[in-house]
């Protein structure tokens, strides 16, 4: 089994799965490979809201809360 | 994992310009620091004040409401209610309307709900249908705003308000001075000072942003750790709204370059205090009390009536009356 990050937006609409193997990655960059930018969102990461400097790992599940909001 | 500048505690945050990180009661801290600091450096209010706080139900209003009522704690002799616009947009105020209801009842304070429907006899869902059967060349948000706009001052006036705040954060800010910009609109950069109102007209009510430099990421965080942050649903227009792309422009450019929206922001300010003295120039003639309604307006005829001239949902008195001015 491959091991991947979980990334979702908190309402369920949309959802990414991403390998990163050795790689020592932030949570801004994780965001930039998936075309987000990492002041649109505030980022949980296991259950704890993390800054965007936090490293990931595979295994990880991230939950994304939008900060950008319409009305 | 990144750790707190100040406690060496997890960290939930960082100011990407001091490069310092804060743990969740740290960044508490700062949030309440940089908002009381806003508070005091554009004399936001009194010792003695009716406040009342627009609340969307979003998370910024909520934010802002909870941060109010906490506030009002040390100061004995201010009053906090709560004042929600009700447009009538299906699919989404209804659920925001929910979580303001709770919200209020949690904190203990006196709320109002005023709509479309019952002020304007529509709902923006009903206006919008009926504008665009009419070939109308205004979008929803167009309508929603002028509409919200003036129910709040009215509304707010009437619950006997001494001032109204409201949630615009820096970054709603920045991305109306350049949509304005974009637009040739400075009487409107005028009014995105950090307070505006009540020496124009005396039915105005002075009007404050306490979040006025605080970034909507940080107001976000501050909605998330109270428990305040909604089930997410947008509004349904919000994607016809140029906003929407400004937004994102502004955010790619602050991700590159931390401390653009401060910049934008000071740009303001600095421009607000020049066209403050070309004010002649800048908005024609004094502000004026709309013929039909009698709230303070632009014109003769304010916004709000004009749309509901325009949209066809106004009585033939004030239809004539109208008429009558415009001839
Ligand atoms: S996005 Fe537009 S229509 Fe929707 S609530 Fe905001 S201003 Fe109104
Ligand atoms: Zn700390
Ligand atoms: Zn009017």
């Amino acid at each position: 089994m491959i091991e991947v990050v979980v990334i979702r937006i908190v309402d369920g609409s949309k959802e990414w799965k991403i390998s990163i193997g050795q790689e020592r990655i932030k949570v801004r960059e994780l965001l930039e490979k998936i075309g987000l930018l990492s002041n649109e969102y505030v980022v949980v990461k296991n259950g704890q809201v993390v800054s965007e400097e936090e490293i990931v790992n595979d295994d990880d599940e991230i939950v994304l809360y939008p900060v950008v909001s319409g009305g | 994992m990144v750790n707190c500048s100040l406690c060496e505690k997890p960290a939930v945050y960082i100011n990407r310009i001091s490069g310092k990180a804060y743990c969740k009661k740290h960044f508490l801290e700062y949030f309440d620091k940089k908002v009381r600091r806003t508070i005091r450096k554009y004399k936001m209010f009194g010792p003695k004040e009716h406040i009342v706080i627009a609340v969307s139900g979003g998370k910024d209003s909520l934010s802002l409401l909870h941060y109010m009522v906490k506030l009002s704690k040390r100061v004995p002799r201010w009053k906090i209610s709560a004042l929600l616009i009700d447009e009538g947009i299906k699919g989404y105020r209804e659920y925001t309307k929910e979580d303001f209801i709770r919200v209020c009842k949690e904190l203990g304070v006196e709320y109002k709900i005023a709509s479309f429907k019952e002020y304007f006899g529509y709902t923006l869902d009903e206006i919008v249908m009926v504008g665009r059967e009419k070939k109308l060349p205004y979008q929803p948000c167009s309508y929603c705003g002028v509409f919200r706009r003036y129910l709040l001052n009215k509304v707010a006036r009437e619950m006997g308000a001494t001032v109204l705040a409201t949630a615009h954060n820096l970054d709603d800010i920045v991305q109306t001075f350049m949509m304005n910009i974009i637009n040739n609109n400075w009487d409107k950069i005028i009014r995105l000072a950090p307070v505006t109102g009540p020496l124009d007209h005396p039915k105005f009510v002075k009007r404050v942003k306490p979040f006025y430099e605080i970034l909507e990421k940080e107001t976000t965080l501050y909605s998330l750790l109270n428990n305040l942050y909604p089930k997410f649903v947008e509004c349904p227009y919000a994607r016809f709204n140029i906003r929407w792309m400004i937004r994102r422009q502004i955010n790619e450019l602050e991700e590159k370059y931390p401390g653009t929206k401060y910049s934008l922001l000071r740009s303001l300010l600095r421009i607000i205090s020049i066209l403050e003295k070309h004010k002649d120039e800048v908005i024609q003639g004094e502000i004026k009390t709309c013929k039909i309604c009698g709230e303070p307006s632009a014109h003769e005829v304010c916004r709000a009536c004009l749309y509901r001239y325009e949209l066809g949902i106004m009585n033939d008195e004030d239809r004539k009356k109208i008429e009558e001015v415009m001839k």
